[in-house]
């Protein structure tokens, strides 16, 4: 085999990103423990890994850009580097989501509409990201689709457990005053960490998408 | 074999030899528009834009007994830069020189099947291959300007051919479409072996189409300059290609991908694998055998 370092490079990349989804992943764990036993010290862990994130970001960024410069990467290659370019940007924002949980653990007090299963939508978004990336190891068209088409069904998750809080506030009697503040500020909360999560399965399906064109060459599942 | 050879044998054509070839009744627009392409074994298309200048049909190449290309089928779209890609020995300056007959000058070496320029096939008895390379003018890798002034180096296919009315202005225009007016102006009359490699081989471009030829054929013309010369010729071959069609041989891939629209490339034994547009050899080749090569695993 000719350009064996350039080979080896290409190696190292993938695995490189394949291992940022690992820590990723491991935050986002982190992240839903944290907000369902409500531990500070894991949130704080949360938070405070989102700098190592960060830096692999920086670094996969550096090696893409390099691959590009030095290499003249083409076709199956070109492919490649192109996606995983845009695939650590996803896995960088889903970094910052499970941040996100993170910040919302520390500030929540009680809990508000304990039928609202956000556990449950943590998971399904994790099984997402944890597919996506498989398929991109694998280099699996299939999986990639498959992906995707379970977006919907996050998006339904997502928009019934909105929708059910909403409700019960309409139908909630409040005394006047502080009880107020406080519920509207749990209340939001709980919206936001919907709507990260719901993100989580947005980005899954990016980097499906990402992992399709640079399998097939197809966009089909861009935008 | 120098483009000085080429000249000087056609010092006694008539020009109208030339305009037989493209006004062959036989061999109208209509029948090459409607000729399907053939891309190798392995897939491409047809040429996506601009009428089919050049069409080849079945053609084989022999040197003696050794086959140089295999069965070739391709068309090249005028106005645009075809880049002809491979590894060495593949066949793709064997191609290149096919196109204006310059393997006639090869001793042992047969041409079978054809290759038609403007319709006509350029290997029938009654082409003259002297007003066909008039037509198809040809820019090497080595810059080879005449001893000879700036300006006569221009001028002087002009003059072979009786074309001397407005003799400086056809010379200049010639110097400016070749990106080197600016830097000769002023001293036309030195020679052309006094300017740097890359203003040389911008005067053998200047020379080239100084007679209006329909295609310029280009066998490595930067792979003996610097870079700096090297991205001067680059530019240069896609402005012309607004006037001319360009055909390029390059062992430089990422030449290729930055100046062509189409790219052909030969693998070892004479056989063009893929043809297809330049952006689609190089992100997506329907060949792993061109993915392979391009890519380096191979070649």
């Amino acid at each position: 085999m000719a350009r064996e370092s350039y080979q080896e490079k290409l190696d190292q990349l993938q695995a490189d990103v394949l291992y940022m989804s690992e820590v990723v992943l491991d935050r986002l764990r982190k992240g839903l423990d944290a907000l369902d036993t409500k531990d500070e010290d894991l949130a704080w862990a949360v938070i405070d890994g989102d700098e190592e994130v960060n830096e692999m970001y920086l670094d996969l960024e550096k090696q893409c850009i390099d691959l590009l410069a030095l290499q003249q990467p083409v076709a199956s290659d070109l492919r490649f580097i192109a996606a995983s370019f845009k695939i650590i940007t996803d896995l960088e924002r889903i970094g910052d989501l499970a941040t996100n949980l993170g910040d919302y653990t520390l500030q929540a007090e009680r809990d508000v509409f304990p039928e609202v299963d956000a556990q449950s939508i943590g998971r399904f978004t994790i099984e997402m990201v944890e597919e996506a990336m498989d398929a991109y190891a694998n280099e699996d068209p299939e999986a990639c689709r498959l992906v995707a088409s379970r977006d919907d069904e996050l998006d339904g998750k997502c928009e019934r457990a909105s929708q059910l809080v909403v409700r019960d506030l309409i139908e909630t009697e409040l005394d006047e005053g502080a009880e107020v503040e406080t519920l509207l500020a749990d209340v939001s909360r709980l919206l936001l960490t919907i709507r990260d999560l719901e993100r989580v399965g947005d980005h899954a399906v990016n980097i499906s998408a990402r992992t399709l064109y640079m399998v097939e060459n197809s966009d089909e599942l861009i935008y | 074999m120098t483009q000085s050879d080429m000249t000087d044998d056609g010092r006694t054509e008539p020009t109208s030899e030339t305009d037989s070839v493209s006004a062959d009744p036989e061999h109208d627009d209509e029948e090459l528009i409607e000729t399907g392409v053939t891309a190798g074994t392995e897939g491409g298309s047809g040429p996506v834009g601009g009428r089919t200048i050049i069409e080849s049909r079945g053609l084989d190449v022999y040197y003696g007994e050794e086959r140089a290309l295999q069965d070739v089928s391709l068309e090249i779209p005028e106005k645009s830069v075809t880049a002809i890609i491979g590894p060495s020995g593949c066949g793709k300056s064997t191609f290149l020189r096919c196109i204006n007959r310059m393997n006639d000058l090869i001793q042992n070496a047969r041409v079978e099947g054809e290759l038609r320029f403007e319709g006509k096939n350029v290997y029938d008895d009654d082409v003259d291959p002297v007003a066909l390379r008039r037509r198809i003018g040809m820019v090497f890798q080595e810059p080879n300007p005449f001893p000879k002034s700036i300006y006569d180096n221009v001028a002087y296919g002009l003059r072979l051919q009786d074309q001397t009315d407005d003799l400086d202005e056809k010379v200049e225009q010639a110097l400016k479409d070749a990106a080197l007016w600016d830097e000769v102006k002023d001293r036309l009359d030195e020679s052309g072996l006094e300017l740097s490699g890359g203003q040389q081989q911008r005067l053998c471009i200047a020379r080239a189409i100084a007679v209006d030829p329909g295609v310029i054929l280009m066998d490595e013309p930067a792979s003996a300059l610097d870079p700096v010369a090297t991205s001067q010729i680059e530019d240069l071959i896609q402005e012309i290609a607004e006037e001319y069609t360009v055909v390029i041989v390059t062992h430089n891939m990422q030449q290729a991908a930055r100046i062509s629209d189409r790219t052909a490339v030969f693998l070892t034994g004479g056989e063009l694998v893929e043809y297809d547009d330049t952006d689609k050899i190089f992100q997506n080749p329907e060949s792993q055998r061109v993915e392979d090569y391009i890519t380096g695993k191979f070649g």
